[in-house]
């Protein structure tokens, strides 16, 4: 006689000891990736002499941690996920105004305001246009970032087409050595890719970074976007110039349609890097001819003499702010890359 | 409404042959059916009566003019794909209408619901065809295939994603609605229950070319050659190599035919030893072995007269018999006796 109840007692305490197993070592991973972020917001609200503030740095994780365990121990009690997120804000937000309330200040995020932030930091001998008004940054690396963003979408799509949908001479060896091109560091070119910019009279124009990294990135999104085509039916294509449209209106009104998501991943990923980038940005100039936020996030550190962390961070926050909300709105169509580049 | 001739059509892709020399005539609004194993050339020959392959030699006509050069978009051809090839970002009416945007049709959104009325989806029409089942999706394939009053309607095995009840009801329904419009229709599929119950006149295909053209009939009772005669009907026909000492025939014939049903039991005739007994429901399959080889007959009863190991006598009819030659052909008139040996 099987005694049926005793081994699902003991099938349901075995699947809790998993699942809580599971849930402490994603935490304790997880925990050296979240604390920096959590505490250059910190350092960006807190501090005040130009140092990080330990002593809200500890009440700020203890705040954090108090409202993950309300919305963990709501939702096991409740059940409802929306009281559970509402029961862990709540408290967190109690927790913070009576731990860090007083602490709170948004002094460091002058710069945003002041055009001319290096003299009031060093008075006026090192002043002289040096360095610029943080939003001239700013634009500057919107404008590299959808400049390249807009080539990269652009070419790659109607390569990825071609090479998805028509026959030539040398297709394979063309597509195999698009896969080559990504095993060299883009590092390894920064002298080369100089010159070639230099001779060619492009040197501190912002054209530069914008035309290098368009190159660098174009090989690996095209073989994503080819991908992506591969799954698109030959039929439906068929269909279409059976039904009366041409080559062209059936790839705008067909097949493009269908690869969308493609060209929203790869648009966020291509606007992501040239966001991000430093060394072609750097590379590529000689003076101060232009600034972009991570230039102007590096000299902020670098050349401010008594270096203002809180600044620093401050700035960090305002550079992190766009990526992470385009990473917000675009979530879906990024996890569905993978999907598209693995085909085919 | 056209008149399609083809003209000994050829298609090769690179060194194999997918179509060779292929002679045909298909007449204003008749239904032909292409039937052959995969592979034969049947879609092939589909996609360049649509215009999506270009021959590589021979001519396709429309009433008497030749298309060969005449892009697909312009031939006004409808095609229902074995995918059906439905436009996924598109709405069911969206769908229907597409081949509507190409060429001004004065009344496209009334001509709109009368096919989506003729195929029965009008309330479906602000669906998506992911939202659809197999056989609502086919329909509209079909109304988006019909609503250009096209020349001629291809249809590229457009039952074999069906299940079997409804397939059995769209065979009825695409034979009804060709008929009402009058559209030449070619049906390309490796059914030939498809073919035979659907069509005026069935061609059949093997490697290429054509082996027969006739209605179903004629090629069940009066197979031209060998390969049809194997391919059509099921069971498939008794086949015996010649010469074969127990039977007296025509010098010339190499191939003895003999459909399972034209094999009866008699008091005497061919001794025969029963191996195998299928029921099949209204009528009953028997294995037999014989001098001749292992043959199969079939007989109209639900209930199974034989059994394993027992043994009986068969005969048959002499103008049942088909003889074929060493190239397959049928010889005409020609008749196979049972030697006096096999005679028990």
């Amino acid at each position: 006689m099987t005694d049926w109840s005793a081994l699902a007692r003991r099938s349901i305490r075995a699947r809790r000891l998993r699942l809580g197993a599971l849930s402490v070592f994603l935490a304790a991973v997880s925990i050296p990736i979240a604390v920096p972020y959590i505490w250059m917001v910190m350092i960006a609200f807190t501090s005040r002499r130009g140092m990080a503030e330990t002593g809200t740095l500890w009440p700020a994780l203890i705040v954090i941690v108090a409202g993950l365990f309300s919305y963990g121990a709501a939702l096991l009690w409740l059940r409802r996920e929306r009281l559970a997120i509402v029961a862990g804000i709540g408290v967190a937000l109690v927790l913070g105004i009576v731990l860090l309330g007083g602490d709170l200040h948004v002094q460091n995020f002058r710069f945003m305001v002041n055009a001319n932030i290096i003299e009031e930091l060093q008075g006026q001998a090192t002043a002289g246009g040096q360095f610029p008004w943080v939003w001239e940054a700013f634009a500057n690396s919107l404008i590299l970032a959808a400049t390249q963003t807009v080539i990269v979408v652009t070419v790659s799509t109607l390569a990825a087409y071609y090479l998805s949908r028509f026959s030539f001479r040398g297709r394979s060896a063309f597509l195999q050595s698009l896969l080559v091109l990504q095993a060299f560091p883009a590092i390894t070119l920064v002298i080369p890719i100089f010159l070639i910019v230099f001779w060619v009279g492009l040197l501190n124009t912002l054209y530069a970074p914008i035309l290098v990294l368009t190159a660098l990135e174009l090989p690996f999104f095209i073989f994503i976007m080819k991908g992506f085509f591969d799954a698109v039916p030959w039929d439906i294509e068929m269909s279409a110039m059976t039904d009366g449209a041409s080559r062209r209106q059936a790839f705008w009104m067909v097949v493009l349609p269908q690869v969308r998501v493609g060209m929203i991943a790869i648009g966020v990923f291509a606007f992501i890097k040239g966001w991000e980038e430093y060394v072609f940005v750097n590379g590529l100039r000689t003076g101060n001819s232009y600034w972009v936020m991570s230039t102007y996030l590096y000299y902020v550190r670098e050349d401010v003499m008594g270096v203002d962390y809180g600044m620093v961070a401050a700035v960090a926050v305002l550079y992190v702010l766009p990526a992470l909300v385009l990473y917000l709105f675009c979530q879906k169509y990024l996890t569905q890359m993978t999907l598209g580049g693995v085909k085919g | 409404m056209a008149q399609v001739t083809l003209k000994s059509l050829k298609k090769t892709w690179d060194d194999a042959v997918a179509v060779a020399d292929m002679n045909l005539t298909i007449e204003d609004g008749e239904f032909v059916a292409i039937l052959g194993p995969s592979g034969c050339g049947k879609s092939t020959t589909l996609f360049m009566l649509a215009g999506i392959y270009l021959p590589t030699g021979g001519e396709i006509l429309f009433d008497g003019t030749c298309v060969n050069e005449v892009e697909a978009r312009h031939r006004n051809v409808g095609i229902v794909f074995q995918s059906y090839a439905l436009y996924p970002n598109m709405t069911v009416l969206q769908n229907i209408l597409f081949p509507t945007r190409f060429q001004s049709l004065p009344d496209a959104a009334k001509r709109a619901g009368e096919m989506a009325e003729m195929v029965q989806i009008s309330d479906l029409l602000d669906r998506r065809p992911s939202q659809l089942s197999g056989g609502q999706q086919q329909r509209v394939a079909l109304a988006r295939a019909l609503i250009k009053r096209p020349n001629l309607l291809l249809l590229d095995e457009p039952l074999s994603n069906l299940d079997a009840t409804l397939r059995l009801t769209m065979r009825a329904e695409i034979r009804r609605i060709t008929r009402d419009l009058g559209v030449t229709t070619i049906l390309v599929t490796h059914d030939q229950l498809e073919a035979t119950t659907m069509a005026d006149r069935v061609v059949c295909m093997n490697a290429g070319r054509i082996e027969q053209v006739g209605r179903a009939e004629d090629l069940y009772l009066r197979p031209d050659t060998l390969f049809v005669a194997g391919f059509i009907g099921s069971p498939p026909m008794n086949l015996i190599p010649l010469p074969h000492p127990a039977l007296e025939a025509l010098p010339s014939a190499r191939t003895f035919g003999l459909r399972p049903e034209a094999l009866h039991p008699a008091e005497t005739g061919l001794t025969a030893q029963v191996t195998h007994v299928e029921p099949m429901g209204r009528e009953v399959l028997t294995t037999v072995q014989t001098p001749l080889g292992a043959m199969r007959f079939l007989e109209a009863t639900t209930q199974p007269r034989w059994q394993s190991g027992e043994a009986l006598h068969l005969t048959w009819a002499q103008e049942d018999a088909i003889l074929f030659d060493e190239t397959g052909a049928r010889i005409p008139n020609a008749i196979a006796r049972m030697t006096e040996q096999t005679h028990a």
